[in-house]
């Protein structure tokens, strides 16, 4: 178990790397962030002065020395937008994007679960075809344009939730509704199909045929085994979540988190920012697959990384 | 039990009944949270719809743009062609207690011009070199260079307190001397200021005011729509009958077209002329912008800036002429490039897309060409070599309200989106910039515009209107420049 759990560790700092080149690169060749971020009325003295204050006047080389060394003891810079150090900002905006995944997750595994399990118990039958009617719609809605849907719904036409920001409980649940909505539908495909394997499957017609309760044979053996593709799919999906819908779902609903942070930090041409936000995401979602695959190998220990 | 329950119910109500309570806070959203509360790092949109309320000028302007007195005393004299002079109202303080004086005043102009702030702002106050205390409630300031419109720019120009704006925490929790003070920032989330209860001339009538930030237009609308918020910047023109109450005022934003004189198709006059006869103004107003625009008078100011020729009115929509004039000009289907972006400017890739529809309507071959923001700048920016695309559309806005702006920024040859080398208008308006006599320098802009419009520099199409949403309660004059200032407001 340790010599795995060591292997994956290695993997995801050889992936930090390659992230940490490509993100240096990439933010190198989108623009130049002087003439972006100055009025466009400014003097050619002011953009000297402001090139030279970024350090973007030296070799390219020199930056790329620099900025390692810097990312290496966790000091990305000073953001160019706001003006104070990165990381404050990361700290300020990362739990709320947190918060607001995790109970996104939460959701989409609580509904997609019995739902997809439902589902799977009479394939054709009316609760599955319902199931896969609503998962098609889930998959082809635009996520922008659902979180706009919801809050008429939710907030002007029923005056049930607050329309946008942070605050209590309630401000979180449309934006985390949002979000979970369509991973919903992913999963529970996922789910549905897994389980008609499985339900398929000999052993389930030996315990059915041995007289083992229908709930039992359903929830404890095979929705066991199905656990690996579900927790697959859920992974991913969470993974989907933190580095990528949060950024839309984010802007919908004005919440205070790195997803909102990161378009911002784009439209004001603030890479220092920028790298430091693809930076701490890409580590997170190393993290959150090296906590997958532990909860792999804790679940069918059979499981192997890499020896096979 | 039933008793249990309601008692539950009464406590709840009443716990939440204070925060509704007070009719006289007001919650106003702006798209872009600020970067700083500084109010002099930044050039930044968010920062100065609350520093605005926090800090105050010397110079203000009305709602028409017409500038007056704000903390100056009288209107401020030229001692020498590089030195004016401003007197202060007697016995103003900052929030804090500071005295704001005469000193406060050139420690402000100080710290504005330290290359060590290295302040965004520094292309509205580049021409301060320093400032001198002459006494309590006199202060000199200098210019590198006879500055006619230092007056102008001081509306710009916030006094700062000299002991608090050194500390490190001046730029989260600011503090300045108008009718409102700083409370709390809650970043991300919002800002919070309250009324300034010794202000003088009284404490304004809304006590509270909370600002959030939200960049997306249909939350934005939701937000009102919900009765959460009591005005929102920023409406799009299609949502006006939608909201309790909408305002709109002529804006400072100028969508244009800058013309190529130097070379290409664009290079004769007579072509430039028949690509401002062929553009519809006034459909452009109506389709795009639901009336909320005005046709541009034909010289990129506004009625209240100075430098505005009463004389010169837009180009009429004439399609006739605009094909007649190609003809003679040997262009009748021609091609011509038109450079724009997308997603910078209120409706920029549409207004591009309408007037390459005019323009093709005449018989011209328009190949119309969208750059992400940095690539368009990079063919906005004039280069050393002069190569210019045909035609470039570009918003010009002006918070100073004087012509040398925009002029020195897209008609003088040395400007940085300049389309032409014609000296005549850098010699004028290079000697308007530091013409001291006002009448002199108005008569030299007004022959700048004429000729930029005799010439058709550019195609000029309109005026913006700013579209502010309000809810049922709130009661409020929006202004010309766009500024909110809280202490106009009252609610019901």
């Amino acid at each position: 178990m340790s010599w795995y759990i060591f292997n994956r560790l290695w993997q995801g700092v050889i992936v930090v790397l390659s992230v940490v080149v490509v993100v240096f690169v990439l933010t190198r060749l989108i623009g130049d962030p002087v003439r972006v971020m100055l009025p466009l009325e400014a003097t050619p003295e002011q953009r000297a002065l402001f090139e030279a204050q970024l350090g973007l006047d030296r070799p390219i080389l020199e930056q790329f020395v620099t900025y390692v060394r810097d990312v290496a003891v966790l000091d990305f810079g000073e953001s160019l937008w706001q003006r104070r150090p990165v990381i404050e900002i990361i700290a300020e905006r990362a739990p709320a994007t947190v918060l607001l995944s995790v109970v996104a997750i939460a959701f989409a595994v609580l509904m997609a679960v019995p739902l997809g399990v439902v589902a799977a118990l009479r394939p054709e039958g009316l609760v599955d075809r319902i199931v896969v009617v609503i998962s098609l719609l889930g998959l082809s809605i635009p996520q922008f344009w659902l979180g706009l849907l919801f809050i008429v719904f939710f907030s002007l036409m029923l005056g049930w939730l607050p329309t946008s920001g942070a605050g209590g409980i309630d401000h979180l649940i449309l934006p985390a509704l949002t979000l979970a909505l369509p991973a919903m539908t992913r999963m529970v495909m996922v789910v549905r199909s897994t389980m008609i394997d499985q339900l398929n499957a000999q052993y389930v017609k030996v315990l059915r045929a041995k007289g083992m309760r229908p709930w039992r044979v359903v929830a404890v053996h095979a929705l066991r085994n199905s656990a690996v593709p579900i927790l697959t799919i859920a992974g991913w999906e969470f993974i989907r979540i933190v580095s990528g819908y949060t950024v839309v779902v984010e802007t919908v609903f004005a919440w205070p988190g790195l997803g909102l942070t990161a378009i911002q930090a784009i439209e004001r041409q603030d890479l220092i920012l920028l790298q430091a936000i693809v930076f701490v995401t890409s580590i997170a979602v190393v993290v959150i697959n090296i906590g997958l695959d532990i909860l792999y190998k804790a679940i069918d220990p059979r499981i192997e990384i890499g020896s096979q | 039990m039933r008793k249990t329950i309601l008692t539950w119910c009464l406590a709840v109500a009443m716990a939440i009944l204070p925060l509704t309570a007070f009719a006289e806070d007001i919650v106003i959203v702006i798209g872009s949270e600020p970067t700083t509360l500084d109010p002099h790092a930044a050039d930044d949109g968010g920062e100065k719809a609350v520093n605005d309320n926090v800090f105050e000028t010397l110079m203000v302007r009305d709602t028409e743009g017409n500038l007056g007195l704000g903390l100056a005393a009288a209107e401020p004299t030229q001692v020498d062609a590089t030195t004016w002079e401003f007197k202060l109202q007697p016995g103003l303080s900052f929030h804090n207690g500071e005295p704001l004086d005469a000193a406060a005043v050139a420690f402000s102009v100080e710290r504005m011009i330290d290359p060590e702030l290295n302040s965004e702002q520094l292309s509205y106050f580049s021409t301060m070199a320093g400032a001198e205390v002459i006494d309590e409630v006199t202060v000199h300031i200098k210019t590198s260079g006879p500055d006619p419109i230092l007056p102008a720019r001081m509306y710009y120009f916030m006094i700062v307190p000299p002991e608090a704006s050194q500390a490190d925490s001046f730029a989260e929790a600011p503090v300045g001397s108008g009718p409102y003070k700083f409370v709390s920032w809650d970043r991300g989330n919002e800002i919070v200021l309250e009324a300034n209860p010794d202000y003088r001339g009284g404490a304004p009538d809304v006590s509270k005011v909370t600002y959030r930030f939200i960049e997306e237009p249909g939350t934005r609308l939701s937000t009102l729509l919900a009765g959460e918020v009591d005005l929102v910047t920023n409406l799009l023109p299609e949502f006006m009958g939608q909201v309790p109450q909408a305002a709109s005022m002529r804006g400072l934003e100028h969508p244009m077209v800058l013309l190529n004189a130097d070379g290409g198709i664009t290079a004769d006059a007579r072509v430039r002329q028949a690509l401002n006869y062929a553009i519809d103004k006034e459909a452009l107003a109506s389709a795009l912008f639901e009336g909320q625009a005005q046709v541009e008078a034909g010289q990129l100011l506004g009625p209240t800036y100075f430098g505005f020729n009463e004389d010169i009115s837009a180009y009429p929509y004439d399609p006739g002429r605009a094909m007649a004039l190609l003809e003679e000009a040997g262009a009748a289907g021609g091609e011509i490039t038109l450079v724009s972006t997308a997603g910078r400017w209120l409706k920029d890739r549409e207004l591009t897309e309408v007037v390459a529809g005019f323009w093709s309507a005449v018989g011209l071959n328009v190949d119309v060409q969208i750059y992400e923001f940095d690539e368009y700048l990079q063919r906005l920016f004039r280069s050393e070599d002069g190569q210019r695309a045909d035609a470039i559309f570009v918003v010009s806005g002006n918070e100073l309200l004087d012509a040398d702006r925009s002029f020195s920024a897209y008609l003088a040859p040395s400007g940085f989106g300049a389309s032409n080398s014609i000296d005549q208008l850098e010699q004028w308006i290079t000697t308007a910039r530091t013409e001291i006599d006002l009448d002199a320098r108005q008569a030299l802009y007004e022959q700048v515009v004429e000729y930029a419009h005799e010439e058709a520099l550019l195609t000029f199409l309109l005026n913006i209107n700013n579209i502010w949403g309000m809810s049922e309660r709130l009661s409020w004059e929006p202004r010309v420049d766009g500024k909110m200032f809280v202490s106009t407001m009252s609610v019901e």
